[in-house]
């Protein structure tokens, strides 16, 4: 099902390479001797990397819909944050290769070619967009611990000021201009629809209902105030609350994964205490507004395969399942097999568990199993091979807390699961 | 990925400020006078052939003989401006557009003088 490469990660290889490609006949091939092939490498370095650049600042736009070629949003963010990371690399062996290949003429041309005088403008301005890159990408990297997120989102905007000086560096020292406009053009629009523009894309609801599941867990039941939101079982949305009584997070937004069908009137949202704004969400006005943004994410993915379906839920990461099955049961057939494995710590813990066994006692083709760890530990083969003894044939979603995630990839993996049959989206940071 | 950011920075920072370290430390360099040579007009004009190439750029003049075959252009190209001042062609790699810092920094190997009326 994933063996062949996503359009979108086909579109943006082509589009990292575009400068590369258009700059060879110029560039030609490196001459035989050390000095020559150095040059050589920091020039294409630095065109790879300015691309990266460019490319990092488009990959973070986020429209409803775009995300979906690159495998979802957690994907799309983890490309940009690669070509973040080659970019920065990539501009600093740049630099370097091409000071060192003019050692050869002696150490004070080679000094010169990094600081030449001030005349030379563009030089300079290439070091500031390093400094500037540094600047916003050290947070990023962890450099000095790992910063708040808002702190963090405040530095990223220098992201902007790096891309204009990147480019002014660019510009008068490369041999085509269309290319980096190109680039250059698409990362400035990203950035200004994430930051002036993209609010008007949201949707007002009002929280109906807010249903306690368990102890630090709801449902927010949302009604459409204006248009509906068009979605896929499994996809999550930004959340922004408006309710004024709120204790935090009021108008902040932050990603929640939707647990209702597609065909449902309302939105359902899944929500549990795990930081200030999901505590204060618990207990979150009735009637007040909210402001929904998406969908996004690709998590059922949109090529199902014909193979039976294994879905492993822990904790909080049930969410996109109740939505799988509370779509399953508003189509009233499943395609093949489809078996839930629910792992909770207790019993009290497996919300939404009656409701998804009254689906799985109506449909035929879907079940559900609970598997408890305060009385079994973690699942292991033995209880897989009980329950699913077909775990090696069957396409496998998973979603629950990172330890469990990784405990199950290995368990499944194990058990001679292909990695491209294991679907799992985590949200962290977006 | 964190790690690897982390450890290029600094094997990037560590080696600019290796080349500076070297460049402040070593004495000057010998190659080039410190009272350059006087070069009229008349001396370079001689200079004006593939066996003899000297070229004016900004008021330097440069003995590029023995680039001439290792520079990307044509010879021809290089040889047109071969005994004048060449500090158009200079500036005008392609239309507008100058040399590199990094050709620069190679032309300087070929100083030989000054340029005097």
């Amino acid at each position: 099902m994933r063996h062949h490469p996503r359009t979108g990660d086909l579109a943006l290889a082509a589009a990292v390479l575009l400068p590369l490609v258009v700059a060879l006949p110029r560039l030609g091939w490196p001459a035989d001797d050390a000095g020559a092939w150095l040059a050589w490498v920091g020039r294409a370095a630095g065109i790879l990397g300015l691309a990266m650049l460019l490319l990092a600042a488009a990959t973070s736009i986020r429209v409803p819909g775009w995300d979906r070629p690159f495998g979802g949003l957690a994907r799309l963010w983890r490309l940009h944050h690669a070509l973040g990371f080659g970019a920065f690399v990539l501009l600093m062996a740049h630099a370097l290769a091409l000071a060192l290949a003019a050692v050869p003429l002696g150490v004070p041309v080679a000094v010169e070619v990094l600081f030449p005088p001030l005349s030379r403008g563009p030089v300079w301005l290439g070091w500031l967009a390093w400094l500037a890159m540094l600047l916003f990408l050290a947070p990023t990297f962890g450099f000095f611990g790992r910063p708040r997120y808002q702190t963090w989102k405040r530095l990223h905007l220098l992201s902007a000021a790096a891309l204009l000086l990147a480019l002014a560096h660019a510009l008068p020292l490369a041999g085509e201009a269309w290319p980096w406009w190109l680039l250059g053009l698409a990362g400035l629009a990203a950035i200004a629809w994430r930051k002036l523009f993209s609010s008007r894309a949201r949707l007002a609801y009002r929280i109906e209902a807010v249903e306690p599941l368990a102890r630090g867990v709801v449902e927010l039941v949302l009604a459409p105030e204006g248009r509906r939101l068009v979605h896929e079982p499994g996809q999550f949305v930004y959340l922004a609350p408006l309710d004024e009584a709120l204790s935090a997070g009021r108008g902040e937004e932050h990603p929640y994964t939707l647990a209702s069908a597609p065909a449902d009137e309302c939105l359902r949202i899944g929500i549990k205490d795990l930081g200030d704004a999901s505590h204060a969400l618990q207990s979150v006005t009735p009637g007040s507004m909210v402001q929904v943004e998406g969908p996004y994410g690709d998590f059922f993915g949109r090529h199902l395969s014909r193979r039976h379906r294994l879905w492993l839920a822990g904790g909080i990461g049930i969410t996109p399942f109740v939505g799988g099955a509370r779509d399953l049961l508003a189509r009233g057939a499943v395609e093949g097999q489809v078996l839930l494995i629910y792992l909770a710590n207790r019993p009290e813990r497996a919300y939404y568990l009656e409701e998804l066994e009254a689906i799985a006692e109506r449909l035929a083709g879907f079940s559900v199993v609970s598997h408890y760890y305060l009385e079994r530990g973690a699942l292991d083969a033995a209880f897989l091979a009980a329950h699913c003894p077909d775990v090696a044939e069957r396409e496998i979603h998973l979603c629950g807390p990172p330890a469990m995630n990784a405990h199950l990839r290995r368990l499944l993996a194990g058990q001679g699961v292909p990695r491209s049959r294991i679907h799992s989206e985590v949200l962290d940071f977006l | 990925m964190n790690t690897v950011a982390y450890t290029a920075f600094v094997a990037f920072l560590s080696s600019v400020l290796t080349l500076v370290s070297i460049h402040a430390l070593s004495s000057p360099d010998a190659t080039v006078p410190g009272n350059p040579e006087a070069i009229t007009r008349e001396e370079l004009a001689r200079h004006d052939s593939a066996e003899s190439c000297w070229k004016a750029i900004h008021g330097t003049v440069y003995d590029v003989t023995g680039f001439i075959p290792d520079h990307p252009t044509p010879a021809a190209v290089m040889l047109e401006w071969c005994g004048r001042d060449a500090s158009q062609a200079w500036e005008n790699k392609r239309p507008g557009r100058p040399h590199s810092s990094f050709a620069e920094g190679m032309l300087e190997r070929f100083r030989i003088g000054l340029l005097v009326d």
